[in-house]
């Protein structure tokens, strides 16, 4: 038989952080491949994980394609899969398989500003980008993160986010005020406005829960970016990965194969039913 | 390749067919169903209950064991099809044609492994319909024809005291060739009533979607329809619709465990269905598709509208089993006519 498209390659988690604890907890996992090498992957890509007698979950890669070393996962417990996930240790061996679906066109974006706008788990779809741009400092002219969490402890990747803020603007934010929180207090749309972004030669991509997207789109429009300068990404539930099972459709449209990135203008296009 | 075949002699072509299981129309609990025959096989059905899809896309197919002792790394053991070749005798040409339609899904963007390995050692041995087998049967207006070829390998017309068997693919040939010396040539009268029963047949009247061409359409500018939910309001989620479809493909993929410690289970793919309502429910309980509603104009449009964006021609066969089984009496011809009608 030909390559098996259903059968992953075994990965070892190399590393496990508690980003955010709780009822939905987030937590940032690295895997290593068990020989060899990891297949390459593009911003914006996904990855089907597999917990052996559990089941397979999507998950978007959240590691810059520059690291070749490991991929990075940050995965909220929700599900049966993204449970077990939660329950696994360094050096527990998982499957992988991927990567699936198109990815942020960031080559097209030379020589513009970046707004990269997130809020909970949707900075780790987006991650990728920041830091592929980051790494690539030159190519890029400003570049500004707006991230929140309903509260501060639910902010992921902090220190990360920390770390960023030598080399580029990013502004964090949490629902309501908090002592000792010296960021924005209200939501991440109200953040964004409060900053002023200017549509001129610029990107905004943004990703988190769809109330927020859509505020933050409704926004951007508002201070006059255009559709086509607007990415954001859909997720629906996926088995295959391969535009076959037929559940992740919106429209004609597979997302696993023509998403999960469009931009505004592409996917006003579409159907409502994501 | 065209010959004529005596009735009576079918069953030694069946025999001459060494190296193929061959699988047949078999009556049993007033249900016909594809299976196994060896010696005789009837061809008097109207059309069986469920389709010929199975024999490519089996509804369980194992993809591979795992096995893990704890502490160590998982074992995985791929499954693989076996090489059986499979020669099915009686397909309607509603089921054949959904056979190409079935290879576009699974050779899209990447070929599936399991579907190409089965579907390469089937091959598809069709019954004319002399007259449409059932009330329901609509293939006219979907593109297709009771004597269509579309998936076939060969085509027998029934021609009373005996077949008019032609070869469609070369795979066709093969298996006429294997039991050459049962056919004859067909003389100048038998084309002449071949070419009779099948005006005939095109001829006699069916049900219709009516205007096909315009239907993705009218169905793209019916999206918001509050029809979709008027016509499922009885929809009681069974998924029978899809289960007999000859070109419903989705599809679950899940881990069955055999024993916890050592760990040790399988992964499968098993037939799913759109009209179930966890088929798209994410794990947070949002589900984009919430109601009967939703779930009917998924199904409809992905035959009418997605599938035809996509491939250029309706997904949908004109088969009508989704019709005469549906418990509650849900007409996907009266779903797609009174929606187009109804478009904005």
């Amino acid at each position: 038989m030909p390559h098996n498209i259903y059968l992953p390659e075994l990965a070892r988690i190399a590393y496990i952080k508690d980003e955010v604890y709780g009822e939905r907890a987030i937590k940032t996992f690295r895997v290593e491949p068990v020989d060899g090498e990891l297949f390459e992957h593009a911003c914006g890509q996904c990855a089907m994980l597999s917990i052996f007698g559990r089941g397979e979950s999507m998950i978007s890669i959240a590691s810059s394609p520059l690291i070749r070393e490991y991929k990075q996962f940050s995965i909220m417990r929700v599900g049966r899969v993204s449970s077990a996930f939660h329950d696994l240790a360094v050096g527990d061996v998982i499957g992988l398989r991927g990567p699936y679906g198109n990815s942020f066109p960031i080559d097209d974006w030379r020589g513009k500003n970046l707004y990269l706008i997130g809020g909970g788990c949707g900075l780790a779809p987006i991650w990728p980008v920041i830091t592929t741009a980051v790494a690539q400092r030159a190519n890029f002219k400003n570049i500004t993160v707006f991230y929140g969490g309903r509260t501060s402890r639910d902010i992921m990747y902090r220190a990360e986010l920390e770390k960023l803020r030598e080399s580029i603007d990013v502004h964090l934010s949490i629902d309501k005020a908090e002592e000792g929180w010296d960021g924005y207090c209200g939501f991440v749309p109200a953040a964004v406005m409060d900053k002023d972004p200017v549509p001129d030669n610029a990107i905004a991509i943004t990703c988190g829960p769809p109330i927020m997207i859509k505020f933050v789109i409704q926004n951007l429009n508002k201070l006059g970016f255009k559709d086509e300068q607007i990415y954001t990404t859909i997720e629906n539930k996926m088995k295959c990965g391969l535009g076959k099972c037929g559940r992740c459709n919106v429209g004609k449209d597979y997302v696993c194969v023509k998403g999960p990135v469009y931009s505004w203008e592409e996917l006003k296009s579409l159907p409502e039913e994501y | 390749m065209e010959k004529i075949l005596d009735k009576k002699r079918i069953d030694d072509w069946i025999a001459a067919l060494d190296n193929w299981d061959i699988q047949g129309p078999v009556l049993e609990d007033d249900i016909w169903s594809y299976q196994p025959v060896s010696g005789a096989v009837r061809l008097d059905h109207p059309n069986t209950k469920q389709s010929p899809k199975g024999l490519a896309f089996p509804q369980r197919e194992i993809f591979f064991k795992f096995e893990q002792i704890k502490g160590e790394a998982p074992r995985l053991t791929q499954v693989v099809p076996d090489e059986q070749r499979h020669a099915v005798f009686g397909v309607r040409p509603c089921d054949g044609r959904g056979v190409p339609r079935m290879d576009l899904v699974f050779n899209d963007h990447v070929e599936d492994n399991y579907y190409q390995a089965r579907r390469k050692n089937v091959a598809y041995v069709g019954l004319a319909c002399n007259k449409p087998p059932s009330a329901n049967c609509f293939c006219l207006s979907v593109g297709g024809s009771p004597v269509s070829t579309d998936g076939l390998d060969v085509q027998m017309t029934d021609l009373g005291d005996r077949y008019f068997v032609k070869a469609i693919t070369e795979t066709g040939k093969g298996l006429m060739a294997a039991a050459g010396k049962l056919f004859a040539e067909p003389s100048a009268a038998d084309q002449k009533q071949v070419k009779q029963v099948h005006a005939e047949a095109v001829a006699y009247p069916q049900r219709a979607v009516r205007n096909v061409e315009e239907v993705p359409a009218k169905l793209k500018a019916s999206f918001k329809s509050p029809l979709w939910q008027e016509l499922a309001q009885a929809c009681i989620g069974c998924g029978i619709c899809t289960f007999l479809c000859p070109t419903c493909h989705c599809f679950d993929i899940n881990d069955e465990v055999q024993s916890k410690a050592p760990l040790k289970g399988i992964r499968v793919r098993t037939w799913d269905n759109c009209q179930f309502p966890d088929f798209t429910m994410h794990s947070s309980g949002h589900n984009p598709r919430e109601n009967t509603g939703a779930r009917l104009r998924q199904r409809v449009a992905h035959k009418f509208q997605y599938f035809p964006e996509n491939f250029g021609m309706p997904q949908c066969t004109g088969c009508g089993r989704c019709i005469s089984e549906c418990p509650v009496g849900i007409d996907i011809i009266n779903v797609v006519n009174k929606v187009a009608e109804n478009a904005a």
